[in-house]
């Protein structure tokens, strides 16, 4: 067991059961924000998985779930606009906390792999993760209000 | 002592799904449904089975409760109108 195998079971342990929790219990709102956070706090658990087995083609799975994780909130934000509208939620302090952690474990896997392609497909995906989670997260919290009619 | 990676991600498996099964509301299932997808694709990764993962990351990530919620609200909205002019 390498330290990257490690630290990626620190954090899957961590973040999914605090993603599990926020899911499971109180009102939509906290519900959905907890929905969106377990994508930012997965996608890279994926990426130390990926360099802890030492196989760069499991990349993928993290860029997939960069690209898919904030449209499946983005389902919600819409399906669920009558009661989001009510509540507003917002949690700007763990967003930014999350999209931190995703740019710290980009950084460190970046600087593990040989500059190259690789090292730019890591820098899309983790530009994916944090943008999308900003963008999921400021549609929650009422921002894009002209968009939303229909 | 690698095997607690492939513990902890089926613990959250199990725990996701018996959450997933005691939600009341539909569209709170589709919540906790959305999430057991992220985890069954981190646990087919840690089973060395990436293919099944990014399979199991499209359908369950966007499509699956995509799916749910449109059903959802499609049955709301008939019972509102079948209720509202009798």
């Amino acid at each position: 067991m390498n330290g990257w195998i490690l630290a990626a079971t620190v954090e899957l342990a961590g973040g999914g059961a605090a993603a599990l929790w926020g899911v499971t219990t109180g009102p939509t709102g906290r519900r959905v924000i907890a929905q969106n956070l377990a994508t930012s706090a997965l996608c890279p658990a994926l990426l130390l998985l990926s360099q802890g087995y030492g196989r760069p083609s499991y990349v993928d799975l993290a860029l997939l779930l960069a690209l898919l994780g904030p449209v499946g909130t983005l389902v919600f934000a819409r399906l669920l606009a009558a009661e989001l509208e009510r509540e507003r939620p917002s949690a700007w302090a763990l967003t930014w906390a999350a999209a931190g952690l995703g740019a710290v474990v980009v950084a460190a896997v970046c600087a593990a792999t040989a500059p190259g392609r690789a090292t730019v497909k890591l820098l899309v995906v983790g530009a994916l993760l944090i943008g999308g989670n900003v963008i999921a997260s400021r549609a929650l919290s009422g921002g894009f209000q002209g968009v939303r009619g229909g | 002592m690698s095997d607690a990676v492939i513990v902890v991600a089926l613990l959250l498996v199990a725990a996701c799904a018996t959450a997933a099964v005691a939600q009341r509301d539909p569209a709170r299932q589709a919540l906790v449904l959305s999430v057991l997808g992220l985890f069954l694709a981190v646990l087919f990764t840690v089973l060395q089975a990436p293919d099944v993962g990014l399979s199991q990351l499209a359908v369950g990530s966007a499509l699956t409760p995509l799916l749910i919620m449109l059903s959802v609200r499609r049955t709301r909205r008939r019972g509102r109108t079948k209720e509202g002019p009798e």
